[in-house]
């Protein structure tokens, strides 16, 4: 029959030019020139009605089914089509990904308030508050409070800058302790970062400007077995599990008993180094029981409350951690150093 | 404070290496600050004697043959002056090492075999006090008789270590050999044997040779003296030096060596006065007389306040008690008579006289720490001792001892359970007994009671805390235990100063600010540069009473001087461009706090220059950091002096003044040497803290669509954008969304003088649609404003 002979041959030949197809625009075409509306497979259905009436089903059906199959194979290829030409474009808008660009520059705190920083999420994490007071202080909590009266020959060793007979720039962290004593009730546990002075020469080691950690603890029962705990709980967090701290008499006159606190030396694991002198061991902090005479002065009933206090030296923990090894370099603000910070 | 080890060794055991002595020292309390082996890197050196000694014709040299106390004398050639037949000498054997790495071989030396060296004094590092016939020049020349072939290490006190003790403040009684051994007996668990002292008397009276009297026993509460007569001054044995060499003093003669080797023995500082000097035969100890002078021993001409304590003969003060005695009565070598004064001076007295006159000594230095009074005829007793041991003269029998108010000896009472609780670390009762009994306590233990009499050199100690750290500390600080804290539970946290320095650092960083630190000082030049007008407050900062130096003198009122120098430091060190900050305190002494102190004043300082950087750079991270704490600021005009009048302003909210910013002043700059433009931001911390709005609930995302008109307005150059824009957005009211500034324009178009300026205004309603009527309405309304206030009309 002819008319299916021409079905067959528009088949077939669709079937092959849709093979050599390259652009999605050819095969729209094709698509209009087979199936379109004008197309050929709708010229041959509309040619039905020249057979015979018993023909016409089974021949449509041909027909139609020539249809959903060329249909199909075209969607086919148009997605084969369409994801190549998609290809070809990315590979168009190649770059270089290894060309330089500048980076944009982040800034960074400074080696003090990295420092600073870590040792408040270290002791927040233990309960402790952070709490601030005046870098100009009165002799009264610098001294007077802290076990140091007047004409106390370890007053000289302080260095201090007086303002006048009765306020001087802090010596150390520790009037805090007094400042929480007087305004708060145990349990007290808290530190205080800041800004302390001595008047040192400058050198590599000294600095007139520096800056100490105190941390305070008052409450019942408190005992050097404690200070010790948090201590090492710190130094542990701060320097890693296989650090471990060492306590050494000394003293300071606001703490009794006292001790200075080694760490294992982070250089050589203990083992004895250029750094630390071959001793296997770093001094970080003094520390001590908050002396009797201390609580009481400061409103505290020893004889119910016992406490501790410790303190940080941040300069010698921030050199040491970036590797500083001049004291100048932090308060110099070259950009050239600081920036290296992330 | 260096002690010999040796000399240690007389008081008790030390069974230890040095390295493990110096460490159990440091871990119960006694700070080592080095321990010098003296006689380090000598070895293989023997006393030999020299049997012949022929000259090297043409040379200097000499060929001798030295007996070693082997089988054959030994061959050596040697080039000293003074070598002698006879000559005992130390030899550097074959294989011997001296100080310095140095190593001695045989050898032949023109020609003649040489199985060794003869040694100097400077080869083997022995200095000439210690052994005073040692010449430079030679050999050093043995006066006693030694065995042949004996190591000379310990004949020469060369077999010992200095050991530089670090003694705490609190513990003067620790600043001598008898306080440090018994320390050491208390940490090694040794027996502590202090040398029986005997004095023998050659009879006379004391009452016949001096008198003494303390006007001022407050300043003196005790004056112990004993005299010696038929003084024979000579130098000290070898053993007596080699002591005082290590413990760094020079010996001068056997009766100033008695003095000091009793200081570091003892810890009391002693004087000699030469008797028949002595005016009268008295001392007086009294306050000075106001402008009275005396010539001490240095051959300073001193004048003297009446706080100053002096000891007198009949006619004047001749000596500055405690800090330096005079001149006149200077032991020589002609002395005779002696007068041993040992004594105990107010430390506090001591301290403000010594820095009155600029004077420290070893003596004032030892009294400022504190000298008990309660051991002082113990100290006396000992220089009479050694007085009879060296032979140095005879003893006048009598003491006197001037000391009206014994201090009562101190009782203690502790409980065992306090103790142990406070060092949280279980110390049986029987050793604490046993460690205060060690450290010289009293101790009787009943029960849980512990009552101490407190040794009356201990002045440090008074309540049960202190005998809680004698006893941890030699029990050992490693046995205290590793405890969590317990109780209560307390909120951790910091504070809010904290977490906006943290919040405004964190957006910097973001920016690429760099955070730098300054001192807190400054001096008053560099605050004068920022040319400030006169009568600012800034001009007069707090002054420190006695700074370092003239930069560094006051408390500084602003950050801007010190960023300024940071700015020109990093501009002229090369880098091109840079974003520094700085967060401290600046101080106002002008508003004190009700405690009379400075106001300190948290604050921001910005530094910025570099390619990119201007004005509106720096003005946006400001905007930022305050956007932050929720507040808002208008931009206004102008700043302070150092800015550039024209590139400057301020950014206040409800009339405070949160922040000022600007470029560098030319003039500034060139006061800072800064060479390039930069700009300069403070922010007022504080003010930012006090007035942030906490985050509160977000607006509902919009419903109705908004919509966007384009304005241009064509204005005076004078106009300044940023009061238009508020004016856009009030005559703009609620349905006005944002007004957005997207081009200025100068040209002929718009004339010169004018600008214009482009506008993108975005309007919207949260219920509604808006209509064209209501746009056009608010836009009208927009530019009718402009055009009132601003004179700006449509483009």
């Amino acid at each position: 029959m002819a008319m299916l002979e021409t079905l067959q041959t528009i088949k077939r030949q669709a079937e092959e030019q849709l093979a050599t197809l390259t652009s999605t625009a050819a095969l729209d075409a094709l698509r209009v020139r087979v199936l379109g509306k004008k197309g050929e497979l709708t010229a041959l259905l509309k040619g039905l009605g020249q057979l015979a009436p018993e023909e016409r089903p089974t021949v449509g059906a041909q027909i139609n089914e020539v249809h959903a199959w060329l249909n199909e194979r075209m969607d086919a290829h148009l997605a084969l089509l369409q994801a190549r030409e998609r290809e070809l474009a990315l590979q168009m808008e190649t770059i270089d990904v290894t060309e330089p660009r500048p980076m944009p520059k982040i800034g960074a705190a400074h080696p003090i308030t990295l420092v600073m920083h870590e040792l408040i999420e270290c002791f927040t994490g233990m309960g402790f508050e952070v709490m601030q007071g005046p870098e100009v202080e009165l002799d009264h909590y610098n001294f007077e409070l802290m076990n140091l009266p007047k004409n106390h020959p370890a007053r000289d060793a302080q260095d201090t800058f007086y303002m006048d007979d009765n306020i001087v720039l802090r010596t150390h962290t520790s009037p805090m302790q007094a400042r929480a004593m007087l305004t708060r009730k145990p349990p007290i546990r808290i530190i205080c970062p800041g800004r302390v002075y001595r008047a040192d020469e400058v050198d590599a080691t000294h600095s007139p400007v520096f800056h100490q950690m105190e941390g305070l603890v008052v409450d019942e029962h408190v005992t050097m077995a404690d200070l010790r705990g948090t201590l090492d709980a710190f130094a542990k967090k701060m320097y890693g599990e296989d650090v471990s701290t060492r306590f050494r008499p000394s003293f300071f006159p606001f703490t009794e008993p006292s001790a200075e606190v080694d760490l294992t030396c982070s250089s050589c694991h203990g083992k004895g180094c250029r750094i630390c002198k071959e001793t296997g061991w770093i001094e970080v902090l003094g520390s001590g029981m908050v002396n009797p005479k201390v609580l009481e002065m400061c409103g505290i009933d020893s004889t119910r409350y016992s406490g501790f206090a410790f303190g940080i030296g941040m300069e010698r923990l921030a050199m040491r951690r970036f590797g500083i090894r001049d004291m100048r370099l932090l308060y110099e603000g070259d950009a050239r150093l600081l920036g290296q910070l992330r | 404070m260096k002690l010999s080890l040796n000399m240690l060794r007389e008081y008790t055991d030390i069974p230890v290496t040095p390295k493990e002595y110096e460490n159990r020292m440091i871990m119960t309390g006694t700070a080592v600050e080095g321990m010098e082996d003296i006689g380090g890197g000598i070895e293989n050196v023997v006393v030999g004697r020299v049997l012949t000694c022929t000259d090297v014709e043409g040379t200097h040299l000499h060929q001798c043959t030295v007996d070693v106390g082997a089988a054959a004398p030994l061959s050596i050639v040697c080039g000293a002056p003074n070598v002698y037949a006879g000559a005992l000498v130390p030899v550097a054997l074959d294989g011997a090492r001296l100080p310095g790495g140095i190593k001695i071989k045989s050898g032949k030396l023109r020609g003649m075999v040489s199985e060794g060296m003869l040694c100097a004094a400077t080869e083997l590092g022995v200095p000439a006090d210690l052994y005073p016939n040692v010449g430079d020049a030679g050999l050093l020349l043995f006066q006693e008789d030694y065995p042949l072939g004996s190591d000379v290490k310990p004949i020469l006190g060369l077999d010992d270590y200095a050991v530089d003790f670090d003694i705490l403040a609190n513990r003067p009684d620790c600043l001598c050999a008898m306080g440090i051994a018994r320390e050491t007996a208390a940490a090694l668990g040794t027996p502590f044997h202090p040398p029986a002292v005997t004095v023998r008397e050659a009879g006379g009276n004391i009452q016949d040779e001096v008198r003494v009297r303390v006007d001022d026993s407050d300043l003196c509460p005790r004056y112990s003296a004993r005299v010696i007569k038929n003084v024979r001054i000579a130098p000290s044995p070898l053993w007596l030096r080699k002591y005082l060499h290590a413990a760094g003093l020079r010996s001068i003669n056997n009766i100033v060596d008695i003095t000091n080797y009793v200081m570091i023995e003892h810890g009391h500082p002693m004087h000699a006065f030469d008797l028949a000097k002595v005016r009268g035969r008295q001392i007086i100890v009294r306050r000075a007389k106001a402008g009275e002078t005396l010539t001490t021993l240095d051959g300073e001409h001193r004048v003297l306040r009446t706080d100053d304590l002096v000891i007198c003969d009949q006619e004047r003060a001749t000596g500055l008690a405690g800090i330096m005695g005079g001149e006149e009565s200077e032991i020589t070598e002609t002395t005779a008579e002696v007068m041993f004064e040992c004594a105990s001076f107010d430390r506090t007295a001591i301290r403000l006289t010594g820095r009155a006159l600029g004077m420290r000594t070893e003596s004032s230095g030892r009294f400022e720490r504190g000298v008990s009074p309660a051991t002082t005829m113990a100290a006396l007793d000992r220089a009479c001792m050694l007085v009879n041991l060296l032979d140095a003269g005879d003893v006048v029998t009598g003491a006197v001892d001037l000391y009206p108010a014994p201090t009562p000896p101190q009782v203690i009472s502790a409980s065992v359970v306090r103790i142990a609780q406070r060092a949280g670390t279980d110390i049986p009762a029987q050793a604490m007994v046993d460690i205060l009994t060690r450290l010289a306590y009293q101790v009787t233990l009943d029960g849980n009671r512990l009552t101490v009499a407190v040794p009356a050199f201990r002045s440090d100690v008074d309540g049960e805390a202190d005998l809680c750290e004698d006893v941890l500390r030699i029990y050992g600080y490693e046995h205290i235990g590793c405890t969590r804290l317990r109780g209560e539970t307390t909120q951790g946290g910091t504070t809010p100063m904290l977490k906006l320095a943290a919040r405004a650092a964190g957006i910097l960083h973001g920016m690429g600010y760099i955070e730098v630190m300054n001192y807190s000082f400054l001096g008053l030049k560099q605050l004068e540069k920022l040319g400030l007008p006169e009568g600012d407050a800034r001009l007069a900062p707090m002054p420190i009473r006695n700074p370092l130096g003239e930069d560094t003198a006051v408390m500084r009122p602003t950050l801007a001087p010190d960023m300024l120098k940071t700015v020109a430091y990093n501009m002229n060190h090369g880098t091109p461009a840079a974003n520094l900050y700085e967060i401290a305190a600046v101080f106002d002494h002008h508003n004190p706090t009700a405690e009379g102190l400075p106001q300190e004043t948290q604050t921001l300082c910005l530094g910025s220059y570099g390619e990119g950087v201007d004005f509106f750079t720096v003005r946006g991270a400001l905007e930022a950091i305050l956007y932050a704490a929720g507040i808002q600021c208008e931009v206004t005009a102008g700043a302070d002096q150092y800015y550039h009048p024209g590139r400057s302003a301020r950014l206040i909210a409800d009339g405070i003044t949160f922040a000022q910013l600007g470029e560098v002043h030319p003039a500034t700059r060139e006061a800072f040497d800064i060479p390039r433009r930069a700009v300069l931001a403070e922010v007022n911390l504080q003010a930012v803290l006090q007035h942030a709005v906490p985050m509160g609930e977000l607006s509902p995302l919009p419903r109705f669509p908004s919509v966007a008109r384009d304005l241009a307005l064509v204005m005076s150059e004078t106009v300044a954008v940023g009061p238009l824009m508020a004016a856009m957005r009030r005559a703009g009211g609620n349905l006005l969304e944002s007004i957005e500034m997207f081009d200025v324009y100068r040209g002929l178009q718009v004339g010169a003088g004018n600008k214009s300026v482009a506008f993108s205004l975005t309007f919207r309603a949260s219920d509604r649609t808006l209509t064209e009527p209501e746009i056009q309405k608010a836009m009208d309304k927009v530019l009718r404003s402009c055009t009132a206030q601003f004179g700006a009309i449509l483009r």
